[in-house]
């Protein structure tokens, strides 16, 4: 019976430790799309540092085989705040790998690697950790008081990790069920066009990475003062692929996924097996189980990639409009209400606060230059861009219109030439510091955060939220709850005033491409723009629709806010533009009025030449 | 120009062709044809599918409804290497080389069809054709002016010695003088040996230069169909490139 | 002087396996555009037949490494066909079909333990003479692994430059759009390419096997270091890029094993890693647009 229940005791301890594992990896993997095969090294740097920092000093009657300990004798808790701190720490050397522009495959591959290796350097070098030959002899918490192998302290030390486990559970959520946690899933969906909105990509991963990492060494550290050694062969790369098909069949981007994940695949597998008699060959029933973990990735990646407990979709509080079920998919596009549009008062929504007056320059680039290989796509290109105007940018295809407003935006780096904003030379600035500033763009292809509802794409591109960074999203509800329901509030007006409200707890992946770029143009106003960088806004929009919207830009634009727009579409230049900037073969060709522009003979060439 | 180096052209004709990607069409109903020795040229404001028209033909793109056909073979959705074996070469508007490869070897995997024995003949045929490349045979395309890769792409098609000839915005980032050398020389001279050309062009007019017939689209369909020297004359014409008609609208999603 | 000399030959016998194995694992990504990181347990497996055929069929190692060749040429075909071509036309993020490599790294890699057991296991197969020229060592057994090694890479690339099939991997991978409208079947190139670097698999399993001496069913599950170290300093998916890799890396391992720890020379190999992926993840003779 005793023994039934030391075996519970076990359980208990290993299940709350793969559940702080797992939890972690989750909000690393499924929420900010951070793909760290390395996360292992995390878990035994915690556990490392928990170990040296428990014991006391070398003693000669331990046959002296243990010569590397600080001997400080630290008593708890200290040894596991130390282990979290450390585990934070160890992500800072691999910050380099999480910028934006390396491939996620590479960078998770740069990771596993990363953990093979500091394995391999652990299990060799003596002097650092006593080599494969690992730490043991690690005194448990408080072991001087009271006995490390009673059942009472066993349960007890159950507890407190469970009570670890659930706390980690609620930080967690907390971290993700706030504005940060939209911004992480929005840049787990599309770092580009998160970046593009001011999110800054590499500090978010970073943040993440540490904050993992912190909840992994103490979950290393809560293991190592239950079993009293470690070692090398503990913590293989191996280990980590058990944590992430945990993730997999839980369900990524869902805590109690994570939580199940954990107890299923690490915990339950290994309990599993432990019942399994004894087989002529002792080496069958390990392998047989990682065999197993295995083919538990490949099937549920190909039969159900979300997991038993798929991410939740949020849908956001705010004040009952009308019981409207929600759409599931792009339904046609000619059903939108357009009533509203006209109606709408987007300088007050906008909170826009430009002198509408002033027609000064505010954007202009200086010879700017992007060539590819040989190919000089954008030329020379001196543009001005005046405040409180819609400036139209048209040209033939292959032109170099995407490319030079790319090339103002940021997302872009100029060949050569100059970017300025208000005067200011910003060429060298990121474009997440341009969105910042007010620099709005829109890209041309599907730029909509997928397993984001509609309502969520909108909400997430609102500034200065308060909820919107680390610190903020820890201080809770309380915090940031006010202001994000007026966030919300703000968001639905818009959808209402665009005829997409049904549509505001549908994801924004189901949506049909007009919708889609209907969402676009909302979340970028919503960005609170000073100027906006409109890259083809109408194309695939119905025609009265993409009117109504350009009379809206145009109110926008005379109350201050600056508006550049690539358009194939010469009606909508007409209507909307003035000026107009032609651009062909990668060059500045005219400027002027549509109609100056259609009675200027060499523009008429660039597009029908001849 | 050597006879040989294209074949005798075959009749390509498309009949109530939607086309699109991920199920949402494009360009819609569409009835083109192009006929043996005549240059067929389709035009049209920016976001209208020429592009799409184009690939929809070739395999490249899925055809939703509708048949394409080429002389006597059905080849409405066929894959794209089986249209070029029936004798359809392709030129696209961009990625229309491959960069790592030397311009010998862009010629030979254009000659992929042809017998080990044929390669050599027919790339000098080519090289007569472009005796620029001769200098360059051992350079990487990649490596290449706009110009230069240009006739490198033209080159490739005709290894295939090809009956139809599809071009998509052949002109593109050329400058003008080489831009009209291509049309009137190459494109115009491969249809009067005999090939069924069609074209798509973003410089109207010069595509009505060379033209037989024309197709102009707008909003994934066809707006206006005619002899080039009819549709000069007519208003809507214009108007459908400069805007303001209701002809002319960008492909919408409805 | 003498340190650098033998520590050259210890790298050049690395080099050679390295390469053999490098060179396979860049085409697959070339073509398919996917670290394959199941690469490793098909290298085993291979070796594996070698063995079994070596010690139970009683073939001479030399022909037994046939049987190596072989199965690596079909498990790689095989991996492809029904493993990451469905995954891949399901449209899934390039992360996703990277851990369905390491699933089935997994069961291959364990699913030969489970059925060999733990023991470690050696070919049949004498080492031959010591030889030594110019400072070097080598035993017979190298000189003729490293004798395969410039065969079969010749071989390669004669495959690459002069023969059609190969023009057309390389334009596959280049375009295979462009390809297809030449008249390319590229899905049988894409399949032809998986035979060929699964050979190329095969072989690098088995010589690495000969060259290793003493194996296990995880011998091969730490090479994927090196195979990624070279194939990112020269370029992923350029099979000459993966030659020069995989001699810098063969040779700088044990040069630095020579002069500092051996236990340690793998270390280079992470540095380099990291190193171009952080700085140049197209390769030192790459470009931003080839990946």
């Amino acid at each position: 019976m005793n023994a039934i229940l030391f075996y519970v005791a076990t359980v208990i301890v290993y299940g709350a430790v793969d559940s702080m594992a797992c939890l972690a990896l989750n909000v690393q993997f499924g929420f900010a799309g951070l793909s760290n095969f390395g996360f292992i090294i995390f878990q035994a740097g915690g556990a490392y540092v928990a170990a040296i920092l428990s014991m006391g000093p070398w003693q000669k009657s331990n046959g002296g085989f243990q010569q590397y300990v600080l001997g400080w004798h630290l008593v708890w808790p200290l040894p596991w705040i130390g282990a979290a701190i450390f585990g934070g720490l160890l992500a800072l050397p691999f910050v380099f790998l999480v910028g934006k522009r390396l491939r996620g495959d590479f960078a998770a591959v740069g990771l596993l690697v990363s953990a093979v290796l500091l394995n391999q350097l652990v299990n060799n070098f003596v002097p650092l950790f006593n080599g494969a030959a690992g730490i043991s002899i690690v005194p448990a918490p408080f072991s001087g008081k009271w006995n490390p192998q009673g059942l009472g302290y066993q349960f007890a030390y159950g507890g407190v990790a469970v009570v670890l486990a659930v706390l980690v559970y609620f930080l967690l959520r907390r971290v993700t069920e706030s504005p940060y946690g939209r911004s992480l899933r929005a840049m787990r969906d599309n770092d580009v066009v998160a970046d593009a909105l001011g999110k800054n990509v590499r500090v978010q991963r970073t943040s993440m990475l540490i904050l993992g990492g912190m909840i992994a060494g103490l979950s290393g550290a809560v293991l190592v003062g239950f079993i009293n050694l470690w070692a090398p062969g503990a913590w293989g790369y191996a280990e980590t692929i058990v944590l992430f098909a945990a993730i997999i069949v839980g369900g990524a981007g869902n805590h109690k996924g994570a939580v199940l994940g954990a107890l299923l695949v690490p915990l339950g597998f290994e309990e599993v097996t432990r019942f399994i008699p004894p087989l002529s060959n002792p080496a069958l029933v390990p392998a047989l189980e990682w065999v197993a973990i295995g083919l538990l990735i490949i099937g549920f990646l190909w039969f159900r990639p979300d997991g038993i407990l798929p991410e939740r979709r949020r849908i956001l509080s705010r004040s009952a409009t009308s019981a409207v079920p929600v759409l599931s998919s792009g339904e046609s596009d000619s059903l939108i209400n357009l009533g509203n549009l006209d109606q709408m008062d987007f300088r007050q929504l906008l909170r826009l606060e430009g002198d509408a007056n002033d027609h000064g320059i505010i954007l202009a680039s200086d010879r700017l230059t992007r060539a590819f290989h040989g190919v000089t796509v954008v030329s020379e290109v001196s543009i001005e861009i005046q405040r409180g105007r819609i400036t139209g940018l048209i040209g033939p295809n292959g032109a170099g219109k995407s490319t030079t407003l790319a090339m103002l935006a940021g997302t872009l780096a100029p060949t050569s030439g100059k970017v300025l904003y208000e005067g200011r030379d910003i060429t060298s600035m990121p474009s997440n510091e341009r969105a910042k500033a007010g620099m709005i763009r829109t890209f041309q292809l599907a730029s909509e955060f997928k397993k984001l509802t509609v309502l969520e794409n909108l909400v997430s591109a609102i500034p200065r939220q308060s909820g919107d960074s680390f610190p903020g999203a820890l201080r809770g509800r309380r915090y940031w709850g006010r202001e994000d329901v007026e966030n919300i509030e703000r968001a639905s007006e818009m959808l209402e005033g665009f005829g997409l409200s049904q549509y505001a707890d549908s994801y924004a992946g189901g949506l049909s491409g007009g919708q889609r770029r209907l969402v676009e143009i909302m979340r970028a106003l919503l960005a609170q723009p000073t100027i906006l960088l409109l890259d083809e806004p109408m194309a695939g929009v119905h025609p009265n629709l993409a009117h109504k919207i350009g009379d809206q830009l145009m109110r926008l634009a005379a109350s201050g806010m600056t508006i550049v727009m690539v358009e194939h579409e010469l009606a909508i230049m007409d209507a909307f533009c003035d000026p107009v900037i032609v651009l062909a073969e990668g060059r500045v060709l005219a400027q002027g009025t549509m109609a100056e522009l259609r009675a200027k003979k060499e523009v008429v060439e660039a597009y029908l030449v001849g | 120009m050597s006879v040989e180096l294209t074949k005798q052209g075959l009749v390509l004709s498309a009949s109530g062709l939607s086309a699109g990607y991920d199920g949402r069409a494009i360009v819609s109903d569409i009835v083109i044809e192009a006929t043996p020795g005549k240059v067929v040229s389709v035009v049209g404001p920016n976001g209208s599918g020429k592009s799409t028209l184009l690939k929809s033909l070739v395999g490249v793109v899925k055809v939703l409804d509708g048949h394409v056909t080429v002389g006597e073979h059905e080849i409405t959705n066929l894959a794209p290497e089986e249209v070029a074996m029936i004798g359809v070469g392709y030129v696209p508007q961009i990625d229309d080389v491959f960069p790592p490869l030397s311009v010998k070897e862009n010629l030979e995997i254009g000659g992929y069809l042809l017998g080990r024995r044929e390669i050599p003949g027919r790339i000098d045929m080519v090289l007569d054709f472009f005796p620029k490349l001769k200098t360059m045979m051992t350079r990487k395309a990649g490596k290449l002016s706009g110009g230069e890769r240009k006739m490198l792409a033209m080159g490739r098609v005709l290894m295939l010695s090809p009956s139809v000839l599809v071009l998509d915005e052949p002109t593109a980032n050329l400058a003008p003088m080489v831009a009209t050398q291509l049309l009137e020389e190459f494109v115009r001279g491969f249809a009067d040996h005999g090939s069924t050309v069609l074209l798509v062009e973003q410089r109207a007019k010069a595509a009505l230069r060379i033209s037989d017939w024309t197709y102009v689209l707008g909003g994934g369909r066809v707006v206006l169909a005619g002899a080039p020297r009819d549709l000069e004359q007519n208003p809507l014409f214009v108007e459908s490139f400069l805007g303001g008609s209701s002809t002319a609208r960008t492909a919408s999603n409805e | 002087m003498s340190v650098f000399l033998s520590s050259l030959g210890f790298g050049l016998i690395s080099a050679a396996v390295l390469a053999i194995a490098t060179v396979g694992f860049t085409m697959q990504f070339a073509v398919t555009n996917v670290l394959n990181l199941a690469y490793g347990s098909v290298m085993i497996n291979s070796a594996f037949v070698t063995y079994y055929l070596n010690y139970h069929a009683h073939l001479n190692a030399w022909v037994a490494m046939i049987g190596g060749v072989f199965t690596g040429a079909v498990a790689s075909y095989l991996l492809n066909r029904f493993v990451f071509t469905p995954f891949q036309r399901r449209n899934l993020p390039p992360i996703t079909i990277v851990i369905v490599a390491l699933g089935v790294d997994l069961v291959g890699t364990f699913g030969l333990q489970a059925i060999i057991g733990g023991s470690y296991f050696s070919y049949k197969q004498s080492l031959g003479r010591e030889v030594h020229f110019w400072g070097m060592y080598f035993s017979t057994l190298q000189l003729i692994i490293i004798g395969i090694c410039i065969v079969v890479l010749g071989l390669i690339h004669w495959l690459l430059k002069y023969t059609r099939l190969g023009k057309a991997m390389r334009a596959t991978s280049a375009n295979a759009t462009l390809a297809r409208n030449s008249g390319v079947r590229t899905q049988r190139v894409i399949s032809s390419t998986w035979l060929i670097s699964g050979a190329l698999c095969g072989l690098a399993g088995t010589v690495f096997a000969m060259n290793t001496g003493v194996f296990d069913a995880t011998s091969a599950q730490l090479y994927i270091v090196l195979m990624l170290a070279a194939m990112f300093l020269g370029g992923p998916g350029s099979a000459y890029g993966a030659m020069i890799g995989a001699v810098t890396i063969g040779v700088a391992t044990e040069l630095s094993a020579g002069y500092f720890n051996p236990q340690y020379k793998e270390v280079i190999a992470f540095i380099v890693l990291l190193g171009m992926l952080t700085f140049r993840p197209f390769g030192l003779f790459g470009s931003e647009k080839t990946i």
